[in-house]
């Protein structure tokens, strides 16, 4: 079957065609994805309704280029798939509204896809991944780990208390005047510089909730970079470098936990996914990679243009949904907040 | 022509289908609303149009491009957008401004019709249009004072939910056409049918920016 993806719900205006063999097998048809970063570089951030105009005008383009480069006409086409949310309500509402007039238009099955999902099934699209899995879900909006058990089955082990890991990395970025978006930036930054020249605090290490805490370690940037100003290139390559092994030795700290606790409830791991956007930064991999070796699990991490938000996992995540039969009215809500485990959702958790 | 017409711009979702031939009303439904848009209109322009296979007799479809609720603007666009990209039909925008203001023309006493859409803090979207329909001022976003002072010393007709914040800060003694406050997707049908087709799709006339503003505080000092 082939699925058409739309997603819309932060800043990238994006979709693909993606086939699903009936064994399970993927096949990648197109993954058309129009970044935004240009338009909201000079706000440190994404703007939502700057957002929102952008993902309109440019929703037909990017479709219609989906289905050329896929070389599919859309009534060959088995299902449309758009991610409802979590994200930027303005953006979801126009992919969700664009999928829901196509598949009307077309008479083909509609799917509500979770964006996180999306995120979380994609290492079955590359990887052919088994259930269950342990996912590391790093993005600028989300950072979690959960237990994959099947579609549309996942327990929540850990998340955030405060900032997402992404978006931690962006703030740095604004702080120090490296632009945005921030975690790449950050990452080059830190390759040059001394990791043990700032001893910034390691939080929630040895906690037996497998949760993260973004905001200290955040603020003791800051304090450290006020202290020593005005900052040379040396000292930006330091803080960055010292911020990013902080982090990194959480995160890791944070997965050995959550990984023994899905062994004890959920029994050996196929694999440790990451996924999500953060799921891009080197040294994170290279930490990921070790520790998988030490626990003998495979660590299956998506290739870099599927890390980021795109279409494809979410005409996977769609495709998913479909051969299993779950399709959606064309009534679905837009949701600005959809946690994968509802049942453990914090209260004021974004996700 | 057979014309389905998509208004989400203001406080409504509406739907109709029209022949323009024997202006015979095929199906409309107009449900109000001040949010749900996304969840509404699909369904909505199913049932209109009896199912996926009305679409089929479509000739031209009709969407409002505003001004109104940013997000409702984007709703309708989307959904035209999603639709003929699988149909190839042609689309039409109209504004809502020239929609409110249709039917009061149509009923022409030689008064110029103002539209006027309450765009919140003492401001209305807002255009003046001569008896013959031609517009007299490019749509735009003013105070309610200004408005009144565009509206000149004679007393014109004024349409939509600004009507009364025009009226208000007028000293000239408007008429306040009553009825509904939102965009009638059978005129917006009719204003489509009769406009030529334009080379591109329609887009949102949003006459605002988005609210935003370039940040650089908390940045630490560099040397």
């Amino acid at each position: 079957m082939r699925v058409l993806g739309i997603e819309t719900t932060c800043d990238e205006t994006a979709a693909s065609v993606v086939e699903r063999g009936e064994d399970g097998s993927a096949r990648i048809l197109s993954n058309v994805v129009l970044s935004q970063v240009k338009k909201h570089a000079a706000y440190g951030g994404v703007v939502p309704e700057i957002a929102s105009r952008a993902h309109i005008d440019a929703i037909d383009r990017v479709v219609a280029q989906a289905l050329t480069d896929a070389e599919t006409d859309i009534s060959d086409i088995d299902g449309v798939s758009a991610a409802a949310g979590p994200g930027l309500i303005g953006g979801v509402i126009v992919g969700l509204t664009t999928a829901k007039a196509l598949a009307f238009a077309a008479g083909k099955p509609f799917l509500a896809v979770n964006h996180l999902e999306g995120h979380a099934l994609t290492a079955r699209l590359t990887d052919g991944v088994e259930f269950p899995y342990l996912l590391l879900l790093v993005s600028g909006g989300h950072s979690q780990l959960l237990a994959v058990e099947g579609v549309g089955k996942y327990r929540r082990l850990g998340t955030t208390i405060d900032d997402a890991i992404g978006e931690a990395f962006d703030k740095v970025a604004k702080l120090l005047g490296l632009g945005y978006p921030g975690g790449p930036q950050v990452e080059k930054a830190a390759e040059s510089g001394d990791s043990s020249r700032f001893n910034f605090p390691r939080p929630m290490i040895g906690r037996a909730e497998p949760n993260f805490s973004l905001a200290g370690l955040k603020t003791a940037v800051r304090i450290e970079a006020e202290k020593i100003a005005p900052l040379s290139d040396r000292d930006i390559a330091d803080l960055c470098a010292s911020f990013q092994a902080a982090v990194i030795d959480m995160v890791l700290d944070r997965v050995r936990v959550a990984l023994q606790m899905f062994k004890a409830q959920f029994g050996h791991p196929s694999a440790l996914v990451v996924a999500g956007g953060v799921a891009a930064n080197a040294a994170l991999r290279g930490g990921l990679e070790r520790m998988s070796e030490h626990f003998r699990v495979k660590l299956v991490a998506p290739p870099l243009d599927l890390c980021g938000d795109n279409g494809a996992m979410i005409a996977w995540a769609g495709a998913e949904r479909l051969a299993l039969g779950l399709t959606d009215p064309l009534d679905t809500a837009p949701r600005a907040r959809w946690p994968l485990d509802e049942k453990s959702a914090l209260p004021g958790a974004r996700a | 022509m057979r014309v389905l017409a998509i208004d989400t711009a203001l406080a409504a979702c509406s739907v109709a289908v029209l022949d323009t031939k024997i202006d015979e009303i095929l199906g409309a439904e107009t449900v109000l609303m001040e949010r749900g848009h996304a969840e509404a209109l699909m369904p909505l322009v199913e049932a209109v149009l009896g199912g996926h296979s009305g679409l089929a007799s479509i000739d031209r479809i009709v969407v409002s491009t505003g001004p109104g609720s940013f997000t409702g603007i984007r709703v309708g666009l989307a959904a035209v957008r999603g639709l003929t990209l699988v149909t190839k039909i042609p689309v039409i925008g109209i504004t809502t401004l020239v929609a409110l203001a249709a039917p009061v023309l149509a009923h022409g006493d030689g008064r110029a019709v103002g539209a006027a859409i309450d765009a919140r803090h003492g401001r209305v979207f807002f255009q003046i249009f001569a008896p013959n329909g031609q517009g007299l001022v490019p749509a735009r976003v003013l105070l309610a004072k200004d408005a009144s002072r565009m509206a000149g010393e004679g007393a014109i007709r004024l349409v939509g939910s600004g009507a009364q914040l025009v009226a208000a800060a007028s000293h000239a003694k408007h008429e306040i056409v009553s009825g509904e406050q939102v965009p009638d997707p059978v005129w917006l049908a009719r204003l489509g049918a009769a406009a030529p087709l334009p080379d591109r799709l329609p887009r949102p006339v949003y006459l605002r920016p988005a609210d935003a503003k370039p940040q650089t505080a908390g940045r630490v000092e560099r040397i």
